[in-house]
Formats: structure tokens, sequence, C-alpha cells
């Protein structure tokens, strides 16, 4: 029993440092580059794909007996772009201030090879609550990801802060009246971005985390 | 693979999609009449920011017009019986993306208040088309003024530091063809509807009582 929590928690870990989607897998790479030129952006982009890698991972688990091995990749699609899809629509109805912020992002999270290749991986193979776990810590190392480079890309890039008060509402932060490095913000700046930040966390967990990494070996 | 297999799969995969489409379809009629109605009430809502003096905004029967093959709509404010004013959707070209505008004017067709529904400028540059001081500039413009000045000016529209692509796609493209179209397309409909407003205006110390 305790071995077992024990191996949820480092499966839920596993998410956020040692595969984390953007600074270990390089995966998804492009759509948070284009979202994270302020925070906000990227806070609500990484809780959209917070909900959609947990659910499609709890479906796929599911149904992971019934799914012919040959047209897995066709069904996976169809899971994930009908959990956007689902999600869309509800906040449309029921949220339409949140939908008017944040819709822009969710339709693009089809498209996001980190959940495919999650669906594959793991979902596919394992039972529902590892699966559910696996798609927590996912989300959460990719939000955690998103959150660090629209940080320093807005703040370096704008010198200012954009964080969300509520859900449809906003506080914008000015600690330089100045843009004190634009390209930040740019796209290439992005590619920069994510670089300098992927270094910095590899360093980061290549000092304080090998001797946790030493004793799973 | 023999012929059972692949009969097999390709049930299995047509169940599912169907499965799915059925989902969809469950969410989507119930999630759709809900939808319409909320858009219908933002843009309600976006057009009384625009000008809250009045009482009713409608889009008149023949309130289509198009700009760089877009299709816009404008829309009639009135207080009253009386016409205060005009809002009308326009785009501009910008430097990369169309620029979606509301452009609000009182009768005599000086600009109100502007409004940036959606664009796709560069972000850091462009995008400070939509912060305050550059669309409180538009207040009380005349059509005459609205060209962009780099450098400080009162009279017309100050460009925002580099970003004068997308200042003039906001004032001398979008909210200008839309003044312009307003002015071209409302005032001969004014002149049909003489008689009533100037009942208005001649009966203007008798409305005084209603207006307090």
């Amino acid at each position: 029993m305790s071995s077992n929590s024990t191996s949820l928690k480092e499966l839920f870990l596993n998410g956020i440092i040692k595969e984390n989607t953007i600074f270990k897998l390089a995966l998804s790479l492009c759509p948070s580059i284009a979202v994270t030129n302020n925070l906000k952006n990227g806070i609500f982009m990484g809780l959209a794909v917070l909900f959609v890698q947990t659910m499609v991972n709890i479906t796929i688990s599911l149904m992971r007996k019934v799914i012919q091995p040959k047209v897995r990749l066709p069904i996976f699609m169809l899971v994930i772009s009908g959990w956007v899809t689902i999600t869309q629509m509800m906040m449309a109805a029921f949220v339409p201030d949140v939908y008017a912020k944040v819709g822009l992002y969710i339709a693009l999270i089809v498209a996001f090879a980190s959940i495919l290749a999650r669906a594959e991986m793991f979902a596919s193979k394992n039972s529902i609550v590892p699966s559910m776990v696996d798609g927590l810590g996912m989300g959460i190392g990719f939000l955690f990801a998103l959150t660090v480079i629209s940080f320093f890309r807005e703040l370096v890039g704008k010198g200012t802060l954009t964080v969300p008060t509520g859900l449809a509402t906003q506080h914008v932060f000015t600690f330089i009246n100045t843009k004190p490095l634009l390209i930040m913000v740019l796209p290439a700046g992005g590619f920069l971005a994510v670089g300098i930040l992927m270094a910095a966390f590899n360093w980061l967990d290549a000092r304080y985390m090998k001797k946790g990494a030493h004793e799973t070996h | 693979m023999t012929g059972k297999d692949i009969i097999k799969i390709t049930l299995n995969l047509v169940i599912v999609y169907l499965i799915g489409g059925f989902i969809l379809a469950f969410v989507f009629a119930n999630a759709s009449p809900k939808i319409y109605k909320n858009n219908e009430e933002a843009e309600k809502k976006a057009l009384k920011q625009l000008i809250p003096d009045a009482d009713e905004i409608k889009k008149p029967a023949n309130g289509d017009w198009t700009i760089h093959d877009k299709h816009a709509k404008y829309f009639i404010a009135k207080k009253g019986d009386e016409i205060i004013g005009y809002v009308i959707q326009s785009f501009g070209k910008g430097y990369s993306s169309y620029i979606n505008t509301f452009v609000a004017v009182d009768k005599d067709f000086k600009v109100q208040k502007i409004n940036i529904l959606a664009h796709g400028e560069t972000p850091g540059l462009g995008d400070e088309i939509e912060t305050d001081w550059f669309k409180d500039q538009f207040k009380d413009k005349s059509i005459d003024h609205l060209k962009v000045i780099k450098g400080e000016t009162r009279e017309d529209i100050q460009a925002i530091s580099g970003a004068t692509i997308s200042s003039r796609a906001v004032t001398e493209d979008a909210v200008k063809n839309g003044v312009a179209f307003l002015i071209k397309t409302v005032n001969p409909a004014t002149e049909q509807r003489g008689s009533i407003s100037n009942g208005v205006k001649e009966g203007g110390n008798t409305d005084v009582k209603q207006q307090h």
C-alpha cells in the first residue's frame, strides 16, 4: 500500500521535473512560444492544458481495452479533439466572460504533441488512477513551465506583469516604463527565453535532484 | 492480417467515432442556444458601453457594409425617438492583421469612442492600439482630424512610437473609412426622415419636460 502511494507520488513528480514537457522533452514548443508573451496568457494556457490532459488520460485509460492497436492513433485524436470541443462549447455557454478571454487558447490544444504523447506512452497502457495522476503531473509541469517562461518574457521584454485577478479580470503591474528588451516578447525572443530557461532548469535539476534520481535507479 | 481482422478493426473505429459524434452532438444541441444568447448579449453590452446615453442601439434593416472584403455592420443609437449617434464596425489593414474596430460617433459624426475588438498586431508594439491613451485621443475628433502625426499633437492622432503602421491602420483606415461611410450613407436617410427630426428639434422645449 505504501509503496503504491510513493510510486504515485513519483509518477506525479515525474511530469513536473524528470519528464517536464517543455524543459525536458521539448514537446509542444510551438504553442508555448506563441502564447507566453504575457503572464496571464501563460497561466491560462497552462490551466487549459492541465484540464484537457487529465481528462484525455482518464478517457484513454478507460477505453484502452476496447481500442484495436492498429487504429489507436485516430481514436486518440478523436478523444483529444472531442474533449477540446466539449470544453470550448461548455465554456462559451456557461462562462462566456471567461471564454472570451481564454477560448483562443483552448482551440490550440488539439495540436499539442504532449497530450497525444501521454495518451500513447502512458494512458493506453495503465489503469485509471495512475493515468489520472500522470495527466495531473504532466499538466502541472506544463503549467509551471509556461508560467516561468511568460513571467520571464513579459518582465524582461515589457517591464510589466499581467496578473489574472479573476477568471475575466486582470491587473497589469508596471515595473519599468520603457521596454527594456522588447525582443523577448516577440517570437524570436520566445526561443531565446525557452532556451535560457531550459538550460537553467536542467542545471538546477542536475545539481539538486541527482541524489533522488540515483535512488530510484 | 485476415479479413476478419480488417472487419474487426474497421468496426472498432466506426463504433468509437459514432459514439464520439453522438456525445458531441448532444453537447452542441444543449450548448448552442445558450452560446447564441450570450453572443447577442455581449454585443449589446459592448454597444451600450460605446454610447452609454442611448436607450436603444439597433442595427437598421440595411445596416451592412463591406470593407477590405469583410462584412461589417452599423447601428443607430436612439434616446427616446431622437437619433443621438451611430456605431459602426470597421476593419483596418494593420502590420500583420486586419484590426476589427467599433467606432461610436455622435449625430454630427464626431467620434465619441472607439473600441478594438480583435487584432493580431505585434505584441509589445502594435498591441498598444488597445491602450486607453491611444483610444482616448479619438474623442471629439471630426473626420478632418483623423490623421496620424508622429510626435506630440492634440488636434490629430499621435502615433504609437514603433507602431506607426498599426496607428495608421486604426486611424486612417478603420475609423476614417467607417465615419466616411456613415456620413455618405446615413445622411440621406436622415433627410428622408427630415420631418420627424425637425419636429423633434422644433419641439425641443416641450421635450425638455420628458427628459427631466
